[in-house]
């Protein structure tokens, strides 16, 4: 594991290269360039604030929906972007994988990276959005780095697993949307936690990204701090699957080139 | 003291023909069923690419691989440069390993010629800072400044090739693998690669050169590593070890039973003129297959006309070992008419002097009409050549053939 690490370390270079390589080619040829990083979590909120709001009426803690629901969806975006891309990450190289050696976990790192670049550029929207709903930021804003360092360390952790899987197994790239989907709806993204039944909660709570989303929520906008006990059961989850995480996905490394 | 750079320790390599999850789930859990009820493992859809190779390459040392296609050598290179992992046994590496295999693998065409140094550069194991001091000499490597700043997809396919070599070039590794890829450049390609690599070697680098060119394997090479199915035939000293490579070359080709290459698809009704028999022989017709380079080597052709056709045309052509095509001759060029009056016939080619270099060299004849719109008959590998003289392995002479020539000084 130390070896792996010292490896990884050793090609951080590398890792940044790749990020810059799906940054600037990401966007090549589009007309809207990076604005498309914010359309997505834009319009989803759009429609989030027309049926849940709107419609079905569902209460958003004091705080106007939209920003709200942009709130948790900006970071929601940056973990599914990172696991959808983290997941395809080796396949999508294998003319690499295939022909030269390199730790390949410097692929699914790049690919969170990456996602951060778009989940910065959405968070610019929404500080313009904090602006004109005048919300004032609170000090406990500062938790923010805590809560994105777990949830980063957890989306890589999900993707050692689906991206290992992804080169033998290639359901696991249909998979995953649908996965992604439904989780979006198990997580406390569209509504918030408190509409959630008590006697569901501890399971609820089970899911690492439902103390992160209400965390940010809770930081940024309520000036509260994140739920502790239940963001440190995530942030053990997230540790214990990220090691299994790593280890398998670099046992299963060695014969990428065979299968992929 | 012996300063071991490179050391492989019985590794093998298992592959798996068709297994893993690429069929239909149908047939894999047909198959998983089959396995479950004779509780075994077919040994059928498992072939072993390497098996117990052993070997150690120290410091300075230039090794040769060679072997026929399909004898490790790739996956070798593969294991060496860590793409892929042993399934047992173990190798360790000192210092960074560079391969010279894949010129340009990874470069992305939207990105300038500019990124691209810093992403291929990178994937091959430099920092940025290393890139950075480099940049300049890679540029002008490459020969590509003016289009440094365009993206690579608007680059002829030269010109990547040029900058993948010339980003490849510096990285500097302490192990270094080269593939015969790099034969497929233009000849000023070739020459700067061969100059890299006369530069490698006085830098006292470790290196691994793949080859099919024997003569080039003899001329870089410290030692030699021949694979054969998988496994180590021999290492070790340059000369003998091609020598032995190229005998066993040759004990297949001659074991072959020239009586299968008669085209099978062609019935005799399709074939107005028929080739019986290719012998090889000398000039007092005596059945031989060694010669000299000096020395008048014969082929005689017998033939049966089975149906008169107008003007048909014998030609003879050689291949090397490896079958490339090295020339032929026919007897419509030298205006040789055929007799096809008579049911049989034979002719003869004479070749005095027969030039060839050592080595073996398979004939095939061709009859066929004079406009080469319609075979007869055509028999490959109906005869085997063997010319034994001065071994391309004294590095005196290179090639095929030995020119009528000489050296004038003025």
């Amino acid at each position: 594991m130390r070896t792996y690490l010292a490896e990884f370390w050793e090609h951080k270079d590398l890792t940044l290269s790749f990020a810059v390589r799906d940054i600037k080619a990401r966007y090549k040829q589009t007309a809207l360039g990076a604005a498309w990083a914010v359309l997505q979590p834009f319009s989803l909120m759009v429609v989030f604030t027309l049926v849940f709001s709107s419609f079905a009426q569902v209460p958003s803690d004091g705080v106007p929906y939209p920003i709200f629901s942009y709130a948790g969806l900006i970071f929601w975006t940056f973990f599914a972007t990172a696991v959808s891309q983290g997941t395809a990450a080796i396949v999508a190289n294998s003319n690499l994988v295939r022909k030269i050696y390199f730790p390949r976990e410097t692929l699914l790192v790049s690919i969170v990276l990456a996602a951060g670049l778009d989940l910065a550029i959405a968070g610019v929207i929404f500080g313009v959005m904090m602006g004109y709903y005048q919300i004032p930021v609170p000090v406990t804003v500062l938790w923010v780095p805590v809560l994105l360092a777990v949830q980063t360390l957890f989306a890589l952790a999900v993707v050692c697993f689906t991206s290992a899987i992804h080169v033998t197994l290639r359901d696991i790239g249909h998979g995953i949307p649908l996965l992604l989907q439904l989780w979006m709806f198990a997580t406390p993204v569209a509504y918030p936690l408190s509409v959630v039944p008590a006697r569901l909660l501890p399971i609820y709570q089970l899911n690492p990204m439902t103390p992160i989303i209400d965390g940010y929520r809770r930081v940024i906008l309520h000036g509260q701090p994140p739920d502790l006990p239940a963001l440190a059961t995530a942030t053990v989850i997230t540790l214990v699957l990220l090691a299994l995480g790593y280890v398998f996905f670099k046992r299963a490394e060695g014969t990428f080139a065979d299968v992929i | 003291m012996p300063d071991v750079t490179v050391s492989v320790d019985n590794v093998s390599k298992r592959y798996r023909l068709h297994r893993g999850w690429h069929g239909s789930l149908r047939t894999e859990l047909a198959a998983g069923l089959r396995r479950l009820v004779r509780r075994e493992r077919s040994e059928e859809d498992i072939y072993w690419a390497l098996k117990d190779v052993s070997f150690e390459m120290q410091r300075g040392d230039v090794v040769g691989f060679i072997g026929s296609n399909g004898a490790g050598k790739s996956t070798l290179l593969k294991i060496l440069s860590r793409v892929t992992a042993p399934t047992s046994g173990s190798f360790s590496a000192r210092g960074r390993v560079g391969a010279l295999i894949e010129i340009g693998a990874g470069f992305h065409p939207e990105l300038t010629g500019r990124d691209n140094i810093y992403l291929n550069g990178s994937i091959l194991g430099m920092r940025r800072r290393e890139i950075e001091a480099k940049l300049d000499r890679i540029i002008a490597f490459a020969e590509i400044d003016r289009f440094i700043d365009t993206p690579i997809k608007f680059y002829s396919s030269g010109m990547q090739v040029k900058l993948g070599f010339a980003v490849a070039v510096h990285v500097d590794p302490e192990i270094l693998l080269i593939d015969e890829v790099l034969a497929v450049g233009d000849a000023s390609f070739q020459t700067k690669c061969l100059n890299k690599l006369a530069e490698l070697k006085e830098q006292d680098k470790t290196i691994v050169l793949v080859s099919h060119n024997m003569a080039n394997i003899v001329q870089h090479s410290k030692k030699v590593l021949w694979m054969q199915a998988g496994r180590v035939a021999a290492y070790g000293e340059p000369e003998s070890v091609v020598d032995q490579y190229l005998k066993s070359v040759r004990e297949q080709l001659t074991s072959e039973d020239p009586s299968e290459s008669v085209s099978q698809a062609m019935s005799d009704a399709d074939r107005p003129i028929r080739i019986d028999t290719v012998t090889l022989c000398d000039r007092e017709g005596r059945a031989r297959q060694v010669f000299a380079t000096d020395e008048a080597a014969c082929v005689e052709i017998g033939y049966t006309v089975q149906r008169a056709v107008p003007d048909p045309v014998f030609e003879v052509t050689v291949q090397d070992g490896h079958g490339h095509f090295l020339g032929g001759v026919t007897t419509r060029f030298d205006a040789v008419k055929i007799d096809t009056s008579r049911e049989q016939g034979r002719v003869r080619l004479v070749l005095h002097p027969l030039l060839f270099l050592k080595g073996d060299y398979t004939i095939n004849v061709h009859v066929r009409d004079e406009y080469i719109q319609r075979y007869h008959d055509y028999r490959k590998r109906a005869a085997v050549l063997i010319v034994e003289g001065p071994s391309i392995a004294s590095r005196e002479i290179s090639g095929h053939v030995n020119y009528p020539h000489r050296w004038e000084i003025l």
